[in-house]
């Protein structure tokens, strides 16, 4: 897939590119408005990342001529203007998502693959961990044919997102940040990611051993797979 | 009380004491005034007479040595001559009273003895005092009806005078001082007075007002530009940590310590976002157009935040006696006021310790309490639990920077939600939320 990435921080620009090519994105980078426009004019891109914070070029000008000369790729606003009218105006005028800075390379991910889900139809996403059915879709896990229903929504979004970004080791700040970012709360270092796997590998283990998900030591979590 | 109504209410009454003392007075001074008119009339006409009596004889009036007397028709007056031993000596003006006809009458007696010829005259001019006194009464009526007319024409005058001139001072405590956010900024509209206190004192608040509100303006400008600024460089590193992390050539204990600059730099966004978070609702940058029911708020944070309650075994119970919907509030923001809240209550609660949560209206306003089973809050502290980077001493041992209640503060004065804190060290503390009637609408009991 082909990313334009419209971003006037040199080094973070680069670190988008770095990551999104190592999961086999296509990118190409504009470090100013001016650049951008001519470039979405002439290419056809899957995704858009958008600063809106350009220092030549109105951002949400920008969103505009986007939606117009490449209507079938979807908008990511990436900004640290936090201001909420922002937010509001860039999803009224086509943005598919919105990301504040600062945000996990992570995160950037798992959007823009519920984006890609959502657009070019794949309609049921179903992973099979040991007989274990999740359904990331439905938001469903079945074991074999029982409905496993004691995992919360908190759970399931855990499970979701450690395998959206499966045989990778995730820290308990970047789980953190995908499940309680949007709390603005004063706490830096409470980790309720740990009690969270506890519940999970309790609820699962009464079905089957949860071997996959793998607790790797001093660093964080991972779903093994190799499906 | 207002000025005004001191100052009208203190002339209505200095005027009456005046007026009352006039009037009471009065009867004292007409009859003053009369007697001294009605004497000055007796010594002229005494003095005509001895005049005449010096022109034209005494035999004008006496022969014979037969005495003179003569009165009118009414009585009112009358004059009398006699002759007297040669050594009377007499020259007065005093109230007798005579027998006339029958009649006894009071009169104002000039008596005065004087000698014509080789004898000894005493001449007698008297004024009935009935009618000097009979003007009396009439005058003193009059007197009181235009007096009180007076009276009541200057209270008004008073009144209305007092209300023009003070006018400006309550404009501006009407628009400057009551009812102002403090502080707002405002273009300056002056007060018109010619009066230059009230000039000086409108120019007086503005100015403050206007000092008050640049330094508010420049400290939420500040953490607002300053948390921007920040939001990118953090942006970058947290990118490069992450990428870092990735990368197969890294060993373990790197990673670990990779981890560990992650953390700190989570420390870092959390604190830049908070302080961003707060100036944003400063700045009236969230709109209020949510509606959700407190239970369902209520069971939003306790989804989110149960997982917390597990470590330390805290048990937590939601009452929510009476359900209200609430109207025109930010869901985001209220949703994180509870949030911090219960936090707080679960963060500084002893093990197996207890959360109430309680939503009921209390009397006209409906309220949320939060009752924890804590370490409390020292009396000297809780003035101070409010301020940003405040840390209690208590709370030293606690992973956080001192900007829960902060956020907490911020979104209930956004909303004007009142709180309030009753804490004992060692027992624990109660935040109750009273919501104002604009966001619950009025109590179905009142």
């Amino acid at each position: 897939m082909n990313v334009l990435i419209i971003e006037d921080e040199k080094a973070l620009a680069h670190e988008l590119e770095f990551f999104l090519v190592k999961n086999n994105y296509i990118c190409e980078i504009c470090y100013d408005g001016a650049s951008a426009s001519e470039k979405i004019a002439v290419n056809l891109y899957d995704f858009i990342l958008l600063d809106l914070g350009l220092p030549d070029y109105e951002g949400l000008d920008l969103l505009r001529e986007a939606k117009k000369a490449n209507p079938e790729a979807a908008c990511i606003i990436l900004t640290a203007r936090a201001e909420v009218t922002d937010r509001v105006k860039g999803l009224d005028l086509g943005a598919d998502d919105y990301l504040a800075k600062p945000f996990s390379l992570l995160e950037l991910q798992s959007r823009m693959q519920a984006i890609t889900r959502r657009k070019f139809g794949i309609t049921q996403t179903v992973i099979d961990l040991d007989g274990f059915l999740v359904n990331i879709t439905d938001r469903t896990i079945l074991y074999q044919v029982n409905p496993v229903n004691a995992i919360t929504k908190k759970e399931f979004d855990l499970i979701a997102y450690l395998l959206l970004h499966k045989n990778r080791t995730l820290t308990r700040a970047q789980l953190s940040e995908h499940i309680w970012g949007s709390v603005i709360n004063d706490d830096y270092d409470s980790n309720f990611i740990d009690a969270h796997i506890k519940n999970i590998r309790k609820k699962l283990s009464a079905f089957a051993p949860v071997d996959w998900l793998e607790t790797v030591r001093g660093l964080g979590y991972r779903i093994k797979t190799n499906v | 009380m207002k000025l005004k109504t001191k100052l009208t209410l203190f002339n209505a009454i200095s005027k009456l004491v005046i007026v009352t003392l006039f009037i009471l007075l009065l009867p004292n001074i007409i009859e003053k005034i009369n007697k001294s008119y009605t004497d000055n009339r007796l010594v002229k006409q005494k003095d005509k007479l001895l005049q005449i009596v010096r022109d034209k004889g005494i035999k004008t009036y006496i022969e014979n040595g037969e005495s003179y007397g003569s009165y009118l028709p009414l009585k009112e007056e009358y004059i009398s001559l006699d002759e007297v031993e040669p050594t009377y000596h007499l020259d007065t003006i005093k109230d007798e009273q005579r027998l006339v006809e029958r009649d006894t009458i009071d009169y104002r007696i000039l008596s005065h003895t004087f000698k014509a010829g080789k004898k000894n005259y005493l001449l007698e001019i008297g004024k009935s005092t009935e009618t000097i006194g009979e003007t009396t009464g009439p005058l003193q009526n009059i007197a009181f009806q235009i007096l009180l007319g007076m009276i009541l024409l200057t209270i008004l005058a008073d009144q209305i005078y007092s209300n023009y001139i003070l006018r400006p001072l309550s404009i501006i405590i009407r628009t400057k001082l009551i009812g102002n956010k403090f502080p707002k900024v405002t273009v300056y509209k002056g007060v018109k007075t010619s009066t230059s206190d009230f000039q000086h004192l409108d120019i007086s608040i503005h100015k403050m007002v206007e000092t008050i509100e640049t330094a508010f303006q420049k400290e939420r400008e500040f953490i607002s530009n300053a948390s921007h600024e920040l939001m990118t460089p953090i942006s970058i590193l947290q990118s490069k940590i992450e990428n870092m992390f990735e990368q197969d050539d890294i060993a373990d204990e790197l990673k670990v310590r990779l981890l560990e600059m992650q953390k700190i730099l989570n420390r870092l966004k959390s604190i830049t976002k908070t302080l961003l978070l707060i100036s944003q609702i400063e700045n009236d940058q969230f709109l209020k157009e949510d509606i959700i029911s407190v239970n369902d708020l209520l069971q939003d944070v306790y989804e989110e935040i149960s997982i917390r309650l597990q470590d330390r075994n805290i048990s937590m119970a939601i009452l929510v006696i009476d359900n209200v919907e609430l109207l025109g509030v930010n869901k985001f923001l209220l949703f994180n006021l509870l949030f911090n809240l219960i936090n707080n209550a679960i963060k500084y609660n002893r093990t197996d310790g207890e959360i109430t949560v309680t939503g009921q209206w209390i009397k006209n306003n409906y309220t949320i309490k939060i009752t924890d089973t804590g370490i409390g809050i020292a009396t000297e502290e809780l003035p101070y639990i409010f301020n940003r980077f405040k840390k209690m001493k208590q709370s030293l041992s606690q992973d956080s920077f001192g900007l829960g209640l902060p956020i907490v503060k911020s979104i209930a004065a956004f909303h004007q939600i009142g709180i309030d804190v009753v804490s004992e060290q060692g027992v624990g503390s109660t935040f109750t939320l009273t919501f104002p009637v604009k966001l619950t609408g009025s109590s179905p009991a009142g």
